[in-house]
């Protein structure tokens, strides 16, 4: 069970998954709001990337825009390109679009208890996506069905699988959540908030499947998180969001040993589990809210809670700036100078 | 296993309930002013003494009460409904005549409102602000304001005058004559215009509450799921959320069956539908009290088969609800 | 404990829009708002208004009396002076049964509102509230009237008992209460539950006083929606009735036109049609304003 071959004619090389400029906008009853801004990353083959940031920062917009599953009528993708194996995804047809969700790309969502249809076993469920994109038979879709079960470690899979979602825990449907995205061998697996809605105890099984899996099969993995533990284990690389756009990018090792933007200091400061607060002291925390994505001016959102806001914070944004030849990247006035002659920005 | 017993318990119930409607009856009969034995007899012209006197004994109402209902009860529950007094004939014969004309209304009636309801309902909800919604919410409201004679009047006036196209009165054309397959084609002919009528009130009811059911499903996130794992928008529709949304139509639609006897009632005098209720009816003309009081009986059975089949049929659309 | 109006958690009141100085109004008048902003249910009460006032004012403006021959049986409408919208099959004036006819329709069909709620709420507050025995016996009861069809169970009512307009409305008490009990149970039930219920409790206050002023302001607006769509369900009730001719046939209603003019609807639709379509935009207009009120009193989502 391995991640699909490449496309002929890309190179083991080029990345996987190429996100440049990306920006989503969506109308409001009180004005437009500009949910994305500039997004670019990419992701190679069997790499594991994790987003992070706060509730309402874009993470889970970026995950549903490379699905192309933003809701059309009040969102809209408004700039910017994505490109899967070197196919432009913007410029798929909507067929087209179809036969990569679930099938190249697939996704698993943060509320195991409602992502499941209530009136379908689930087998079912599992093999109507190999059914519809693999074109197995039903015996042969069943069989896989049951096969991914006992691959995500559902005991007693053949019994199982006729058995409705109402009678699995939470724990074990996200399971049965991520036996359905991976049924047809995806090459990449979006993961929004997987565990955020389980008990902590079985958040860290989850992980660790989702772990165990992505190496057995090398498929890629966008782990969406606020969850830095969870960030620090998995993820080869890091992107932190904030109020739309990524703030800041590197390999974890990096980002976590020397943060750069003022944002990422204070997430990795406050999360429990770090030792930078004395025993019964408070925890850290960062003050303040996420402001609205209406109010945006041109100044960096994050001005009013930080710490080394500058003047100049709040008038406009450097450029990004790009160190360690292009494998870190950050937007922030503070390493402004520091950048690599010749790197171009997003704007 | 307990899906047996949950089946018994439920038809115990049913049971139970039809105890009771006799109860209602038995007691209609005995705080109607007037004497009891005068009920029976129906005012027809005044029955005579000596007629009296039979019922009186017949009936056991010069025995105490109890054992008064405990008759009544005993010959209900054995298909004695008791005689009708104009046709001259056993009430559960004259009941059973006329059955399965209100029967085929009903059911007709319901299921069209059933399927086109719905259907306009997912339509309307696939465009939420447009046009279309709007019309099919107008419609409905019109629909359930009308009252259900009223309609059947002007269809009677619009085919009877206007485009006469369809047959506005009786179940039957007696100069047909023919085999199975021509009588049907006959009856169903007769069938629309009273059918269509009883079911527009319905119709508007299903279809405004399929509309919202379904933008409740849509919005729900297994649908997202379905969508992600690269489902056709038609699959999506009519296989993931129908049946959702259709759960909530199912189960008012089923409760609705004394209702839609209610309807029965005025649409079967405007078509003259020879069904149960034009039988209500012509007992309440003629004072016949046993055949009226049966017909109310009856269809209170009636009912409650309907709502128990409702039940059954809940539970096989939704799994969540089997062996409870 | 003074107002329970601030103490129970309200239905959630629409926002005021971002940014604006908000303004809070108390929430029936942030109803009241939300009400007058929805052309529908406006149209519903002007419509209302019209058809009550020409209850009240009809017969002095037109003082023609309904059961009167009036004139030549089976004139058309529009086609005499002295007969606006014609005659029936005797020579009675249409427009004066319309005018005459309405009273006893509203009246019948508030009347029988009111009993039916009286009923069904009191019905099942007690079911919700108390649970256990008292709410088995109390569905059981009234799964025992669900069960028989209304309408049948009416004509039986009205046949047995002397057929006058009290008859009526009882009879229609009678038969629609369940609904409302439902209704009224579900909320009882969900409310019994709330943390401000129990509070109250614990300080010792009774459970009728608990009922009274603590769960039924908070229950009242589905139950006020209910209401209004009911006295819809009632007139066409009590249209029915007449209708077939078992309402009191010493009182004109528009459901006597139509039933006593049935026989002659290829000859003269006009005396069918007209008090038909009263009926009909009399019972549209109660719908349209119980729509309103439902979407001002039960405010949720914005999208419809």
């Amino acid at each position: 069970m391995t991640a699909r071959d490449p496309m002929p004619g890309t190179s083991q090389e080029s990345p996987l998954l190429e996100v440049d400029g990306l920006s989503v906008e969506f109308q409001t009853r009180d004005g437009v709001a500009r949910v994305l801004e500039s997004i670019s990353f990419s992701l190679a083959r069997g790499q594991t990337l994790g987003v992070v940031g706060e509730s309402g920062c874009g993470k889970s917009m970026t995950a549903l825009a490379l699905m192309r599953l933003i809701p059309q009528p009040p969102g809209r993708i408004v700039a910017g390109q994505m490109r899967f194996e070197g196919i432009d995804l913007l410029g798929l047809s909507d067929a087209a679009m179809r036969e990569v969700r679930g099938n190249r790309v697939s996704m698993i969502f943060q509320e195991p208890m409602t992502s499941l249809n209530p009136v379908f076993n689930v087998g079912e469920q599992i093999a109507e996506a190999v059914r519809l994109h693999q074109r197995l038979d039903r015996r042969a879709a069943h069989e896989r069905a049951i096969e991914m079960l006992e691959a995500v470690g559902i005991p007693a899979a053949r019994k199982r699988v006729d058995d409705y979602p109402h009678q699995f825990s939470g724990g074990m449907r996200q399971r049965v959540m991520i036996a359905m995205a991976l049924a047809c061998n995806p090459s990449v697996l979006i993961a929004d908030e997987p565990t955020t809605a389980l008990d902590v105890t079985v958040q860290a099984q989850i992980f660790d499947l989702i772990s165990d899996l992505r190496s057995r099969t090398g498929t890629a993995v966008i782990l969406i998180t606020h969850d830095m533990g969870a960030i620090a284990e998995m993820a080869d690389r890091v992107a932190v969001m904030y109020a739309g756009r990524i703030v800041e990018e590197g390999s974890t090792a990096d980002v976590l040993a020397n943060p750069l933007h003022p944002y990422t200091r204070g997430l990795i400061a406050c999360a429990p589990g770090r030792r930078t607060a004395a025993h019964g002291e408070p925890l850290e925390e960062i003050s303040g809210t996420v402001p609205s994505l209406l109010e945006r001016g041109a100044g960096c959102a994050f001005a009013d809670r930080c710490r080394e806001v500058m003047p100049k914070c709040r008038i406009g944004l450097p450029a990004e700036t790009r160190l360690a030849q292009g494998k870190r990247r950050v937007l922030c006035w503070l390493h402004a100078d520091a950048s690599v002659p010749g790197a171009g920005g997003a704007s | 296993m307990s899906t047996l017993a949950s089946v018994a318990k439920r038809f115990a119930y049913a049971l139970a309930l039809i105890f009771a409607v006799l109860t209602v009856n038995f007691v209609l009969i005995h705080a109607a002013p007037g004497d009891p034995a005068m009920v029976i007899a129906g005012e027809m012209g005044g029955a005579d003494q000596a007629t009296l006197d039979q019922i009186r004994v017949a009936y056991g109402l010069d025995k105490p009460i109890v054992e008064q209902y405990t008759t009544y009860i005993g010959r209900a529950l054995s298909g004695d409904l008791g005689q009708s007094y104009i046709y001259n004939q056993p009430v559960i014969k004259l009941i059973l005549q006329r059955l399965p004309a209100t029967v085929l209304l009903v059911i007709t009636a319901l299921l069209t409102a059933i399927v086109i309801g719905t259907l306009a309902g997912v339509w309307a909800s696939r465009r939420p602000q447009s046009l279309g919604s709007g019309a099919v919410t107008v419609m409905s409201l019109v629909g359930y304001s009308m009252p259900t004679f009223w309609t059947g009047i002007l269809l009677v006036l619009l085919f009877g005058k206007v485009i006469p196209i369809l047959p506005i009165s009786g179940m039957r054309d007696v100069r047909i004559y023919g085999g199975w397959w021509v009588t049907s084609l006959d009856v169903l002919h007769h069938l629309v215009l009273p059918a269509f009528t009883l079911a527009i009130v319905y119709m508007a009811q299903y279809s405004r509450l399929s509309r919202a059911s379904m933008l409740e499903v849509l919005s729900a996130d297994y649908i997202r799921t379905a969508r992600a794992k690269g489902l056709s928008e038609g699959l999506v529709i009519w296989k993931h959320a129908l049946r959702n949304a259709l759960m909530p139509v199912v189960t008012i639609a089923g409760l609705q069956f004394g209702n839609l006897i209610s309807g029965a009632v005025l649409v079967e005098t405007v078509f003259s539908w020879p069904g149960l209720s034009t039988l209500a009816f012509e007992s309440i003309l003629g004072r016949d009290y046993p055949t009226l009081l049966g017909v109310l009986f009856f269809s209170s059975v009636l009912v409650i088969a309907a709502n128990l089949m409702t039940d059954f049929a809940y539970r096989l659309i939704d799994p969540r609800l089997r062996n409870r | 404990m003074s107002d329970t109006r601030q103490s129970a958690p309200s239905t959630p009141s629409p926002t005021a829009p971002a940014g604006s100085a908000a303004t809070v109004l108390s929430p029936s008048k942030e109803a009241w708002r939300v009400f007058r902003r929805n052309k529908a249910a406006m149209l519903g009460l002007i419509l209302l208004g019209l058809v009550i006032l020409t209850m009240l004012l009809g017969p002095s403006l037109y003082p023609v009396p309904a059961f009167d021959i009036s004139g030549k049986p089976f004139t058309g409408p529009f086609e005499v002076a002295s007969l606006p919208l014609g005659s029936d099959y005797l020579g009675r004036d249409i427009l004066a049964g319309m005018v005459v006819g309405g009273r006893a329709t509203l009246a019948v069909g508030l009347a029988a509102a009111a009993i039916t709620v009286s009923i069904g709420l009191t019905v099942g507050a007690l079911a919700g509230y108390f649970g256990g025995w008292v709410d088995e016996l109390l569905s059981r009861v009234a799964e025992i009237f669900q069960v028989m069809p209304s309408l049948l169970f009416a004509m039986v009512l009205m046949t047995l008992f002397d057929p006058s307009l009290t008859t009526a409305i009882i009879a229609i008490g009678m038969v629609t209460w369940t609904s409302t009990a439902r209704l009224a149970r579900a909320e009882f039930m969900r409310l019994r539950k709330l943390d401000y219920v129990n509070a109250a409790r614990a300080m010792g206050a009774r459970p009728v006083r608990l009922m009274v002023r603590e769960i039924l302001p908070n229950a009242a607006p589905p139950l006020i929606v209910s209401a209004t769509l009911i006295i819809g369900v009632a007139i066409l009730f009590e249209a029915g009735l007449s209708y077939l001719g078992l309402s009191d046939p010493n009182v004109m209603s528009w459901g006597l036109m139509i039933g006593s003019n049935r026989k002659y609807v290829l000859d003269a639709w006009w005396a069918v049609t007209f008090p038909g379509l009263a009926i009909f935009l009399t019972v549209l207009a109660v719908s349209l304003v119980g729509d309103g009120l439902n979407d001002a009193l039960n405010p949720r989502l914005h999208q419809r």
